[in-house]
């Protein structure tokens, strides 16, 4: 089985100052992974690099076997999810928020049905009636779950996780972690919280944009 | 009817009227009084130059000499638009030139071969001061159009990477900040056109007034100006910033920062 992810000696330049360095590992499809380090050691800097959106000076990022660039960068977005520790709405009610992605025309043809948003809301414990809410009046563990559930929906099977538990009380974090539990979905995600990292099969540490570690979950 | 000569005393006299702004802003305590002779000077040499160049190109009447003056008006344009707007011109000043000359030249061309017809259609007279307000105008609605813009891809950065992955092209995840550039570039006119004539009488009409023509005539030319400029705020700045989006991405959809002059 060929990797999902696989970073090649990657090195990142913003500005001539080194975000990232010689990164090296693979992920492969399934796997569910955790970034971890000190703020600034490079852990959001690693989804964004692999989301096309810090410019590789060294190296290289495949997906699926195939190197990014700007034409597979396009299947990269479409295979992947990101969700941030406050993700963008794009619209005022969440309804519409929800639905935004097949606005485009990519999606157009995949709207999905009444009965498929209400079970992807119950897999995520969100009640139906959320969708009638101003899109500003919901929390930001319910707007990264309504992220979430659009990456669901968009039948995504790559999720780019950045603190996605951090404002999740027991009972929702429990609901997320049972979402990725599914062996079809690959998580590449960057967390503090314990629990989640415990529920990861392997832990990067990064330092200084340099990864110093990978251990599988349960190995030294 | 003719206008009435402004003698040279009578020029004087009406300088003297400064004065009195002069001393009210002294009186006040505001130390202005090097600014505004400054301004009032270089006024008056401008002025003087453009009547004295304005004077020899509707005396010689030369299609060409009257196309190369729209042509350095063009690019006077394009690099103060790009300079207002905080763009690097050695990344946008084709394609601002292009816009801008497409939507004057597309606009001036209809409005003097179709509409006025005069005998001969570059004729100074009509080309070059029509160009210019057309053109004037122009500048303005594209400062805004790519200042709001590109300010708002800046400000919007992490709205904008996620519309890009849910799915939206480049051009889909832009949109929004495209259509309010757009409705802000030629809001101006809009409400320009909205108010003329109840709020003030326009500086074209009021000057054809006092050059000796019919108010009729004056108003005909006012909506046909209005007309025209409407028409070329809004193709320049939609060609403008279409244009623009190859330049200030790169081929992974992401905005390239070194093309700014400014930081904000």
């Amino acid at each position: 089985m060929s990797p999902s992810i696989r970073f090649d000696q990657v090195s990142v330049s913003v500005n001539e100052k080194s975000i990232l360095s010689g990164i090296n590992f693979s992920l492969f499809p399934g796997e569910k992974a955790v970034l971890c380090g000190k703020s600034g050691s490079g852990k959001s800097s690693v989804l964004k690099t692999l989301m096309g959106l810090l410019p590789v000076t060294q190296g290289l990022v495949y997906f699926e076997e195939i190197a990014l660039s700007p034409l597979s960068v396009k299947h990269v977005r479409s295979c992947a999810a990101y969700i941030g520790q406050e993700p963008i709405m794009g619209a005022d009610n969440v309804q519409d928020a929800l639905l935004l992605p097949f606005q485009f025309k990519i999606h157009r043809q995949h709207r999905p049905t009444e009965k498929q948003i209400v079970d992807v809301l119950q897999r995520l414990q969100l009640p139906a009636d959320i969708l009638k809410q101003q899109s500003s009046r919901i929390s930001g563990g319910e707007k990264q779950r309504i992220a979430l559930a659009r990456g669901l929906l968009l039948g995504k099977t790559l999720y780019l996780l950045d603190e996605v538990t951090s404002a999740l009380d027991t009972e929702s974090k429990q609901a997320v972690f049972d979402v990725f539990s599914d062996p079809g979905l690959t998580v590449l995600s960057v967390a503090h919280d314990l629990d989640w990292q415990e529920r990861c099969d392997i832990i990067f540490e990064l330092d200084a944009g340099r990864l110093t570690e990978g251990r599988r979950h349960g190995n030294t | 009817m003719e206008t009435l000569d402004i003698a040279t005393p009578q020029m004087a006299l009406l300088y003297g009227l400064c004065l009195v702004p002069g001393l009210l802003l002294w009186l006040i305590g505001l130390q202005l009084s090097r600014d505004i002779g400054l301004s009032i000077l270089r006024m008056t040499i401008q002025l003087a130059l453009v009547g004295i160049y304005l004077k020899t190109l509707f005396n010689l009447n030369n299609p060409w000499l009257n196309g190369l003056w729209i042509l350095v008006m063009l690019i006077v344009a394009d690099l103060s638009i790009l300079r207002r707007a905080g763009l690097k011109a050695r990344y946008f000043a084709l394609a601002t030139f292009s816009a801008v000359a497409a939507s004057v030249l597309f606009s001036t061309i209809y409005l003097v071969i179709l509409v006025i017809q005069p005998t001969h259609f570059y004729d100074a007279r009509y080309v070059v001061p029509l160009a210019g307000m057309i053109l004037g105008n122009c500048l303005q609605g594209n400062v805004i159009a790519l200042e709001r813009f590109y300010s708002a891809v800046r400000k919007n950065e992490n709205e904008y990477a996620t519309y890009l992955m849910l799915g939206a092209t480049r051009w889909e995840a832009v949109k929004p900040y495209f259509k309010e550039a757009i409705k802000a570039a030629i809001n101006p006119t809009i409400a320009s056109m909205t108010t003329m004539g109840l709020v003030s009488l326009p500086g074209m009409m009021t000057g054809q007034i006092l050059g000796g023509s019919e108010p009729w005539l004056a108003v005909k030319y006012q909506i046909a100006i209005m007309v025209c400029i409407f028409t070329s705020t809004t193709i320049a700045g939609i060609i403008n910033l279409k244009l623009s989006l190859n330049i200030a991405f790169n081929n992974f959809d992401v905005f390239r920062e070194e093309v700014i002059t400014k930081t904000s």
